[in-house]
């Protein structure tokens, strides 16, 4: 009898498998590349928050609260209106306009 | 060794053989380890952009309360907290919101001093294009914010403020790399922010103090208050530890959801396993009859369940990356980041390292291993011959 090794079921799953480590250890250096583009970028980040004064993330500005979440007041959410619904169910439940999403994909370079 | 070897080929050769079950559970698994891992790495990506940024933060943010909201604060407070040992500069800072309702937007008005060396240095550091902003109505808009209205640079805009209207003429925008902090900002000179906010002078909307030692903040941070007892008073730390808290609820909220899915597909994955079909028993009888222990054939369904896991989990992973960094989560953003007028591009950076690839890999194959155990030793503990017979 011929024993064949690797028989081709095994090649096949050795390949995959290779794929697969292959595409982790690309995923891997591709995000050290991009930290080590944060990292260079630190300064200009510095800069705009020394302007600005808040570190906030401009992701939503429909309230003072999500805009600026780290400076707004605990009761805030409340100050927009007595006994209102929190608003992140409802802003993680309903999309946005698609008028905004003229802002949310324009950028330059 | 060689050994666990025989049993590794084995085990492969069995997912080969099943191939429609091994596909419909490694597909099952990916999607859900895909979901996952898109929340976790967008959530920790926008969690390591604030870290990166909150070091350039005053060491403490000096806010006035009235009635439970925040209000103008006096600037004449400012000698006795600039006196207050420790205490190495005070700031009054005029920003504030500006609603349009026509264009159902609300942006951020930053005042700052234009005049001011520091602040040109930073401000030519984080421009695109366009000239500093120093005359009267001279502003400068974040990338998104230019793309709304519509304006490129020298472009103007008239804007209300009260019954008035106010001319704001566009002489930069910031770059895109810091988008995430200015898409929707309006920076201006300090008299003009006053008056498009309509805050009398002497007064601002808050104090940034810089302290020579940012470890004492909590000492400085008391005296302030013996000073200012109605005054809110959030120091650096405070401000990271919401941000934390802030993704966490969000994240975890998502979480929440998909980890009906998680039990949805373990519950799945147990059916499926524990159905043995008669190749399968016939198998395991052939097994067991030429000298295969219990043990062996548990421990090859073991690999083989591993294998389908790590085939599902690692597309799964690789595809979440793929959406979130590269595709910057369509939909996924919406829902976590909640309604806007504004979006930024989120061009986010990765917070991934091999130690959270594990950890993550783990979470996913673990307890789908876990699930597929009692099913393995139900199918290894079946008599030989009664497998064979066709009778277990």
């Amino acid at each position: 009898m011929i024993r064949t090794w690797p028989s081709p079921t095994t090649r096949w799953h050795l390949a995959w498998a290779g794929l697969l480590l292959a595409g982790a250890v690309a995923m891997l250096v591709d995000a050290q590349v991009r930290r080590a583009a944060q990292q260079a970028r630190q300064p200009e980040v510095q800069s705009v928050v020394r302007l600005l004064g808040v570190a906030d993330l401009a992701l939503s500005s429909s309230s003072r609260w999500l805009r600026h979440p780290s400076i707004a007041e605990p009761g805030a959410p409340f100050a927009d209106g007595p006994a209102i619904l929190d608003n992140d169910p409802a802003g993680a439940a309903i999309s946005p306009p698609r008028a905004s999403e003229r802002g949310r994909h324009s950028e330059r370079k | 060794m060689k050994r666990q070897l025989a049993l590794i080929r084995f085990a492969l050769g069995s997912a080969h053989r099943r191939t429609g079950r091994t596909l419909s559970l490694a597909v099952a698994l990916a999607l859900v380890t895909f979901g996952y891992s898109s929340v976790l790495f967008l959530t920790e990506a926008l969690r390591s952009e604030f870290r990166l940024a909150a070091t350039a933060l005053p060491d403490l943010t000096v806010q006035s309360l009235v009635a439970g909201r925040p209000a103008l604060i006096n600037e004449e407070q400012l000698p006795a907290i600039a006196s207050i040992a420790g205490v190495v500069a005070v700031q009054p800072r005029v920003w504030g919101y500006y609603f349009v309702p026509a264009m159902s937007g609300n942006f951020t008005v930053v005042g700052v001093d234009t005049d001011a060396e520091t602040v040109r240095r930073d401000l030519s550091l984080v421009m695109l294009e366009g000239k500093l902003p120093g005359a009267s109505g001279e502003v400068v808009l974040g990338e998104s914010l230019a793309a709304f209205l519509g304006l490129e640079i020298t472009d103007a805009v008239t804007l209300p403020v009260g019954r008035a209207m106010k001319r704001l003429e566009l002489v930069g925008t910031f770059r895109s790399q810091v988008a995430l902090w200015t898409s929707d900002v309006i920076l201006m000179n300090v008299a003009d922010a006053r008056e498009f906010l309509q805050v009398p002078p002497g007064q601002a909307t808050d104090l940034a103090v810089l302290l020579s030692t940012p470890d004492e903040a909590s000492v400085a941070a008391r005296k302030i208050a013996e000073l200012l007892p109605s005054a809110r008073i959030v120091d650096r730390q405070l401000m990271s530890r919401t941000y934390d808290l802030t993704f966490d609820t969000r994240g975890g909220m998502m979480g929440g959801m998909l980890l009906s899915a998680l039990v949805s597909f373990l519950i799945l994955a147990w059916d499926r396993l524990t159905g043995v079909g008669p190749g399968e028993r016939r198998e395991i009888g052939v097994l067991k009859a030429v000298g295969w222990r219990t043990g062996d054939v548990l421990i090859a369904r073991l690999w083989e369940n591993t294998v389908i896991a790590v085939y599902g989990a690692v597309p799964g992973i690789l595809a979440a990356y793929g959406y979130v960094f590269l595709a910057r989560a369509p939909g996924l953003a919406e829902v976590l980041l909640g309604w806007s007028s504004i979006y930024p591009a989120l061009r986010l950076t990765p917070a991934v390292d091999p130690g959270q690839f594990l950890v993550l890999l783990c979470l996913v194959v673990i307890p789908f291993v876990a699930a597929s155990l009692i099913p393995a030793w139900r199918t290894a503990t079946h008599d030989p011959h009664g497998l064979l017979r066709g009778a277990a």
